[in-house]
């Protein structure tokens, strides 16, 4: 390694070697051990940046995030739960109609599996991503 | 290659295991905030970029093949798209003020001039071209290797080392009264 190399090396990856892409550590604790002091120089000058980089105040994620996060995530795949739907508050003549369109969805989608080949009916059905259809309540 | 450290956590979340959802965010919700933050600046849009990449991990991880990708490689790969989106915006946006910095509010546990310099870093960082500041903030911030960074960016190492020094060169000039020049 030259000293060209050394320093171009530091001015990407910074003063720490143990950050340097993993190939050229040992040829940089070579390099330095043949020249210590343009070695230190070179890191420590370095370093002081990395030092004032890390000085960069990190914001935290709000809990408020966390949890709008976690509540996005989609519910176990192939439950429908037809119950919840006859306990919808919005009444029965919403929970037939949510009953009805989800019937239609399941009809399209199990006819889409079909044209792309799904194996039997039953694996079909397995493979609906029930998540399309909206939950009541 | 080494097994993802992700793919445990992705393949319980397609199975729609909750406790697997709240691991995954924790683990992961820092690292794509804080990328977010240090791109964009803004802590409001830095929280809009981290709720829309987990949008799209949930849609994309009963997808998921394992070896196809690092599953980090890829949440970071989305999060800068993301990133880059808002950044395209607020150029159509034709104003003469640049963004604000966001204001973390004193610190208990830092000096002032800790936080006068975090904040003289934050302009500076926010100055740099967007390129430059994401090299900056994967390899620094987020300690990507230079293989998966620049796997992140499309580019050779080569590229992305010559990205850091110039953002480094411009960070340290920016910054020339704290570090030596």
């Amino acid at each position: 390694m030259t000293k060209d190399e050394f320093q171009q090396l530091a001015e990407a990856y910074g003063g720490d070697v143990a950050r340097w892409p993993a190939g050229q550590r040992e040829d940089a604790a070579l390099f330095a051990t043949r020249e210590p002091g343009f070695a230190q120089a070179t890191l420590a000058r370095e370093a002081e940046l990395d030092a004032a980089l890390d000085a960069l105040p990190q914001a935290q994620a709000s809990r408020e995030l966390y949890e709008r996060i976690v509540a996005d995530a989609p519910a176990k795949r192939g439950r429908v739960r037809p119950w919840r739907l006859w306990l919808a508050p919005a009444g029965v003549s919403a929970a037939l109609a949510s009953v009805a369109a989800a019937g239609v969805i399941l009809g399209l989608q199990l006819g889409q599996q079909a044209a792309a080949g799904a194996e039997t009916s039953a694996q079909a059905v397995a493979d609906l991503d029930v998540s399309a259809v909206a939950e009541e309540g | 290659m080494a097994s993802d450290p992700d793919e445990e956590l992705l393949v319980r979340i397609a199975d729609g295991d909750p406790a697997a959802v709240r691991a995954l965010v924790a683990r992961k919700l820092p690292r794509i905030h804080g990328l977010a933050q240090r791109m964009l600046g803004d802590s409001a849009e830095a929280e809009d970029v981290a709720q829309e990449t987990f949008l799209r991990v949930w849609r994309q991880a009963p997808k998921w093949r394992p070896g196809q990708a690092r599953f980090d490689t890829w949440m970071h790969r989305v999060a800068l798209n993301l990133c880059y989106d808002r950044l395209r915006r607020r150029r159509e946006i034709v104003t003469d003020d640049p963004p604000q910095v966001a204001d973390e509010g004193p610190a208990p546990d830092r000096g002032l001039a800790a936080q006068d310099t975090g904040r003289r870093v934050a302009q500076a960082l926010a100055k740099l071209p967007d390129r430059q500041r994401e090299a900056v903030v994967l390899c620094h911030y987020q300690e990507l290797g230079n293989i998966e960074a620049a796997t992140v960016m499309g580019v050779t190492v080569e590229a992305l080392e010559s990205l850091l020094s110039r953002g480094r060169r411009a960070l340290r000039a920016a910054l020339a009264d704290l570090v030596e020049r």
